[in-house]
């Protein structure tokens, strides 16, 4: 980050640090910082989730609209990711400044959500080849303290667990034509089967060894990071009784993309990548754990919202 | 304090949205009683009574009601007695009435105003204890139900803890469903469904009787009225396998519910009935059919049946009259082949006039709309300026009749103009006949002559000069647009018989309209002008039609001439077609033209000329009644108009003199001749008219009526049809002969233009002429056929060669289409505005006129009152009438009633309905005990407005006639108009 001003000793600390597997806030390369996670804050959006991770604001919020599928894929419903880097967030967003980024962070997430085998586009359909649901997927980052990647893929698999489908029923109109009808109960809804989607972890390479979630000083000392896609496991998303019925899945990685300008040399990737899935395994349960249990509270009515008063 | 309401709403493009809306909350919502000592009430916001004295026998103590929305719906009738006081009403309640019920809500709103009911509105959704969030899984009737409970048991409580001294009312919740009535009595709420309630009221006589017996059934869900239409794949697929079929929808103009369709295969149309077998066709639609098997054939109801329900919402109405009328008797000859629409193929809307029916609900901003045009059907429009529309002609248009509506749903286009004003009835006319009548544009006024254009000399030289020769024009009064005149001059003899010449010249319009300038495009697609009873709406403008075109007496005009030389028993010798130059020695009326002829001091050339016209005429019409040609009848009337206020004081019927037919006859011989000479230069390209002979089925109610006069008609050919109409005569009846014309015309098919390369030689036949070969040639000034054919015989004669679009088969065709469609509009158009100013013309009389049947319908005769031409159903009561479906008549005693029977009726305008002013007929002989109008009274009235009408009639003095259009489809008719 720009602002951040560093001296070369403390970057070679910074460093050597990183190399023992321990780094200066106590973490070791695999840890995440804590992180703050609220789901249902937007209450005219389908479903949306903020997630706050040290400085790092997001607010996600998913719209839902009819469409029509594409007539290659008749059975599928669409999804689209847009990011809006708010120039609160930083001063460089300020004017155009965040869209590179920002175009960046959207193809990226555009990249690992379009597997069948990281989010199922097909419970989007509504009648096939006719109409389907698409999923507009708004990512608003508030504010920037490092690590946007996995902050904004983390949110958006919470905003999409809170999405709320409205259940619609398809009548046959003249010549053939679809008319949807909509039950006049608000609880009609289904939620979406989101357990595989896939998680990013940003691996920041810092001197030989790579690390998962840096700070913004550790960033500064790295040339060049790894994004690994990785889906998530269903089994972590289910309540109770369901998930015992589902097998562990297969972790996959569903994309990866490198930012910055330096190199990565062939063991270096396999090893960073096995270093993602492992880090990624454990950010997708916790996840799943916490997303369920805001869940069960907010069915028995126990939560409190805290909305952005805290 | 707020909470939000989620929803969810779907767009009308169809996406589905989330809304979001803040609900607010009060603490300071006042509960209305005088009970209360903490509500802040003022004196006058007092409703309920400290302590109301019990009406009801099962209750001793005083209470107030709270009811349940279903009591409201169903039980109005109650309510609106004094009985019941000391109500509550929870806006819950409130708002569902409204939702499902306008005219009960607005009868609800009515008795809550009414101070003395003492009905207090409460408004429990935004009263912070008695507001409840609907749960999950929990149905919208549940949940208000059980916020109606809640409210209730609120009221209880805030009034016992509140009371000034201890002494309370009680709430009683009146509800009739017995499940909301459990779950009340759990919650402690003392509760009665209305019907005990009421029952145990004393002092109001008669209370019980206003309940409501039937429970209605539950409200009319959103699900679709009518069956899905088809797609157009499984349209086209089943077309190809013959399952289905495919035909125009023409609606019935008696009954709302019945309509058929004309399909390529079926001699008779097909009979489509009922709401479900129409299918939301419109008139003119294209549809798919599907054929009932043979079983299930009916015949048509034979009913009048108008759409009067007074916006039923979204339900289908019973149909049971409709098919009870029309259940099938074996080995009828009337029953029909029966099916239903699965699918529209195209639709054919337009934009429609009519009036506005405004909601009875005050601020509603969906009404219906009904059309002009009986075929269509009510159309439900929104608008929030119906105070203004309700008094307008206003046009329409539709947008799309989903299938879980009544009635088609539209759009206000514009008003016309505010109901009975003329002009706006005159834009009614026009538009509702597709009438083009803006004024001509720029472009097309730029290609115009000079106001005072005279005939070049080039020309001079090109042209025959006839103007040494007696050329005179015949015409009716008032006629500007003179496209036709006359000469004829003694040649010599050979084969001891004397010869003649005989020139028939027209106008030359084409000289003026020049092909694919702008003039002759807009004279193209206006095809034909329009003549209503005040207006004429010209196919070329002015200059050309009543002026440079115009064969004026005494001025040089530009003409084409047909000249024959004839014999003196009119057999044709020779034929020659030339332009000429022409001035005609008089522009003479039918009248003046007569008197000439029967003045035998007058010698003058003039004079000779039209007697040789008036013989060789004679001569040529029986040539043409010998060979089948038929004489048809319509009735036909003028107006006599005030000439300040434009309105219609007098009408007469036409009178016809030996003139009439004389001009007639060499039109018909000129158009013959013409049709000849193209058909033979121009064989894949003329136009031509014809006119097919009518399918025998078309005479089947024909028939039927004449025998019951003791007529035997034979149709087989138009020779002996014409020979058995001439003998059918009842001598003490001279106008059964004409009625029998009228409606044989009715049994006709129309005449159509064609292009004679797009039908076989065999089809050319002119039924109603009977002539072999036929085309239009003589009015080009108001007629756009007569153009093409002018310019094919132009090429023809002059070896110029015609203009490339001429030889265009294909274009003609499409050509030939737009002029009969735009033909038959005008005719009707000229109908519709007769029927206008005949309506206009009875707004201040009542008369007591003689009437002919000319159909016996179920419920109704159909009459014609030959003085004015004027059609219209006389209703005959079932109790009193017995309907005689074999013969096709109706009985009352002694009397009975058939086709062609004369009769006398009353006739009168019915104004009660301002926007719906409509003649009145009323028997009046042949008398009926208790139906019959009885006459002593309204001879009284017809002496009355003929003393009041004379001296008006005389205070204006300059009086114009002006013909009214006439009605039949015959085609050598002349009708031209004087412009106001």
């Amino acid at each position: 980050m720009a602002g951040l001003l560093l001296s070369s000793t403390e970057k070679v600390f910074i460093v050597h640090g990183v190399q023992e597997d321990f780094r200066s806030d106590g973490r070791s390369n695999i840890d995440y910082r804590p992180m703050e996670l609220e789901t249902d804050v937007v209450s005219h959006a389908s479903g949306s989730a903020r997630l706050r991770l040290a400085n790092t604001d997001i607010l996600v919020g998913i719209k839902t609209e009819i469409d029509t599928p594409k007539p290659d894929k008749p059975d599928m419903g669409k999804i689209e990711f847009f990011v809006d880097c708010s120039a609160n967030a930083t001063p460089e967003f300020e004017g155009r400044g965040g869209e590179n980024l920002a175009s960046s962070i959207s193809n990226t997430m555009q990249r690992a959500y379009h597997s069948s085998q990281a989010f199922d586009l097909k419970q989007l359909c509504i009648v096939e080849g006719k109409q389907c649901w698409k999923l507009y997927v708004d990512i608003l980052i508030l504010e920037c303290g490092g690590n946007l990647f996995d902050a904004v893929s983390l949110a958006t698999k919470a905003a999409l667990f809170n999405t709320r489908i409205p259940l619609v029923k398809a009548l046959l109109m003249d010549g053939g034509n679809v008319d949807l009808q909509l039950s006049d109960d608000p609880y009609d809804f289904k939620f979406l089967d989101v357990g595989s989607a896939p998680l990013l972890v940003t691996l920041c390479k810092i001197g030989e060894k790579c690390v998962v979630d840096p700070s913004a000083e550790e960033e500064s000392c790295s040339v060049i990071s790894l994004i690994v896609g990785i889906t998530g496991n269903s089994k972590s998303y289910c309540a109770d009784k369901g998930a015992s019925n589902l097998s562990d899945v297969d972790i996959k990685c569903s994309t990866i993309s490198m930012n910055g300008p330096g190199s990565l040399a062939p063991k270096t990737l396999k090893n960073a990548i096995h270093q993602g899935i492992i880090a990624a395994k454990v950010l997708d349960d916790s996840l799943g754990q916490a997303l369920l249990r805001e869940r069960r509270e907010n069915i028995n009515s126990m939560k409190s919202s805290y909305g952005f008063l805290k | 304090m707020w909470t939000t309401k989620t929803f969810l709403t779907k767009t009308k493009r169809g996406n589905i949205l989330k809304i979001v809306r803040e609900h607010y909350l009060r603490d300071d919502l006042l509960c209305g009683s005088a009970a209360c000592n903490t509500c802040p009430h003022k004196d006058d916001e007092l409703v309920l009574e400290t302590s109301p004295k019990s009406p009801c026998a099962l209750f001793d103590f005083p209470h107030y009601l709270v009811l349940d929305t279903n009591v409201v719906l169903h039980q109005i009738d109650v309510l609106e007695e004094d009985a019941l006081t000391n109500v509550i009403i929870l806006q819950t309640v409130l708002e569902e009435v409204k939702h499902q019920n306008t005219a009960v809500f607005q009868r609800l709103l009515d008795i809550i105003s009414n101070k003395k009911r003492k009905f207090y509105s409460f408004v429990n959704e935004h009263h912070k204890d008695t507001y409840i969030e609907r749960s999950p899984g929990e149905k919208q009737n549940d949940r208000n139900d059980r916020s109606i409970r809640k409210a209730t048991s609120w009221y209880e409580y805030h009034l016992s803890i509140n009371s000034l001294d201890g002494k309370f009312p009680k709430i009683i919740l009146v509800t009739d469903d017995e499940n909301n009535r459990k779950l009340a009595q759990e919650d402690g709420i003392i509760c009665c469904s209305i019907k005990d309630y009421i029952e145990n009221v004393s002092g109001f006589v008669g209370l019980v009787d206003k309940l409501s017996k039937n429970v209605m059934p539950e409200t009319c869900s959103k699900d679709a009225l009518y069956p899905a239409h088809l797609t157009p794949s499984q349209i086209h697929e089943g077309i190809r396998c013959g399952q289905l079929y495919q035909g125009t929808y023409h609606a019935s103009r008696e009954n709302f519910l019945e309509g058929n369709a004309s399909v390529n295969g079926f001699e008779k149309s097909i009979l489509l009935q009922g709401h479900i077998g129409i299918n939301r066709a419109i008139d003119g639609d294209i549809v798919a059919i599907e054929i009932f098997p043979k079983e299930e054939w009916r015949k048509p109801s034979n009913i009048v049946l108008e759409d009067k329900t007074e916006d039923p919402e979204n339900i289908l109405e019973e149909e049971t009259v409709l098919l009870d009328a029309a259940k099938p008797v074996d080995n009828d000859d009337e029953i029909t082949p029966t099916g239903k629409v699965v699918g529209i193929i195209r639709r054919k809307w337009r934009q429609y006039c009519g009036i506005l029916m405004p909601s009875k609900f005050h601020g509603a901003t969906r009404h219906l709309f009904t059309p002009a045009e009986k075929r269509i059907p009510r159309v439900r429009i929104e608008t929030r300026q119906s105070e203004i529309l309700a008094s307008q002609r206003i046009l329409v248009a539709l947008d799309s009749w989903p299938r879980n509506s009544r009635y088609p749903l539209g759009h206000l286009v514009r008003a016309l103009g505010p109901i009975g004003d003329k002009d706006a009835e005159n834009e009614v006319i026009l538009l509702e006949h597709d009438v083009p009548h803006a004024r001509f544009s720029e472009a097309v006024l730029n290609c115009l002559p000079p106001n005072d254009w005279t005939i070049p000399e080039e020309e001079r030289q090109k042209r025959v000069d006839l103007r040494d020769v007696c050329v005179c024009s015949v015409d009716p009064p008032g006629c500007t647009d003179i496209d036709d005149a006359l000469h004829a001059r003694r040649l010599g003899s050979s084969d001891g018989l004397a010869t003649y010449e005989v020139g028939v010249h027209i106008a030359d319009v084409t000289y003026f309209v020049k092909p694919d300038t702008a003039l002759d495009k807009e004279a193209a697609s206006r095809s034909t002008t329009v003549y209503l009873v005040d207006r004429r709406i010209d196919m070329v403008p002015e200059l050309l039609s009543s002026n440079l075109c115009s064969l004026r007496g005494g001025e040089e005009r530009l003409a084409f001439s047909c000249v024959w030389e004839m014999d003196e028993n009119a057999n044709v010798l020779s034929t020659k077609f030339h332009k000429s130059i022409i001035k005609s020695k008089a522009a003479m009326t039918y009248e003046e033209a007569q008197i000439a002829i029967d003045d035998s001091s007058r010698k003058d050339e003039i004079a000779k000329s039209l007697r040789v016209l008036n013989k060789l005429a004679k001569k040529l019409k029986k040539k043409r009644l010998d060979s089948g040609a038929l004489l048809l009848a319509s009735p036909e009337i003028r107006f006599q108009v005030d000439s300040e206020t434009h309105d219609p004081i007098e009408v007469q019927a036409k009178k016809i003199v030996d003139t009439n037919s004389m001009v007639e006859e060499f039109m018909l011989l000129a158009n013959t001749s013409v049709a000849q000479k193209i058909l033979e230069e121009f064989p894949q390209c003329a136009m031509l008219r014809r006119h097919p002979a009518p399918p025998p089925a078309n005479f089947d109610t024909f028939l039927k009526a004449a025998r019951q006069q003791g007529f035997e008609i034979d149709v087989s050919t138009n020779k002996s049809f014409s020979k058995s109409l001439n003998e059918a005569v009842i001598p003490e009846r001279p106008f059964f002969n004409t009625l029998l014309r009228i409606m044989a015309t009715r049994c006709m098919q129309q005449a159509a233009y064609f292009v004679s390369g797009s039908l076989a030689a065999d089809h050319y036949y002119h039924y109603g002429l009977a002539c072999p070969i036929y085309t239009h040639f003589t009015s080009p000034i108001r007629r756009y056929a007569d153009v093409v054919v002018h310019r094919l015989l132009a090429a023809s004669v002059a070896g110029a060669g015609p203009h490339a679009a001429l030889l265009d088969a294909r274009r003609q065709t499409a050509l030939a289409d737009t002029l009969n469609y735009r033909h038959r509009h005008a005719q009707l158009a000229g109908r519709a505005s007769v029927a206008l100013n005949t309506h206009i013309l009875f707004k201040n009389r009542v008369e007591i006129e003689s009437a002919v049947v000319l159909a016996v319908k179920r419920n109704a005769l159909q009459v014609l009152i030959p003085k004015y031409g004027l059609e219209g159903p006389l209703y005959l009561p079932s109790e009193k009438f017995t309907y005689n479906e074999e013969e096709h008549v109706q009985k009352c005693g002694d009397v009975v009633l058939k086709t062609f029977d004369e009769l006398t009726v009353r006739l009168s305008l019915d104004s009660s309905n301002l926007q719906h002013r409509k003649l009145v007929f009323e028997l009046v002989e042949p008398h009926v005990p208790g139906f019959s109008y009885v006459p002593d009274a309204g001879n009284m009235e017809v002496d009355d407005v003929a003393e009041t009408a004379a001296p008006s009639s005389e205070k204006t003095h300059k009086k114009r006639e002006i013909p009214a259009a006439a009605a039949a489809p015959k085609p050598s008719k002349k009708r031209k108009s004087r412009r106001k």
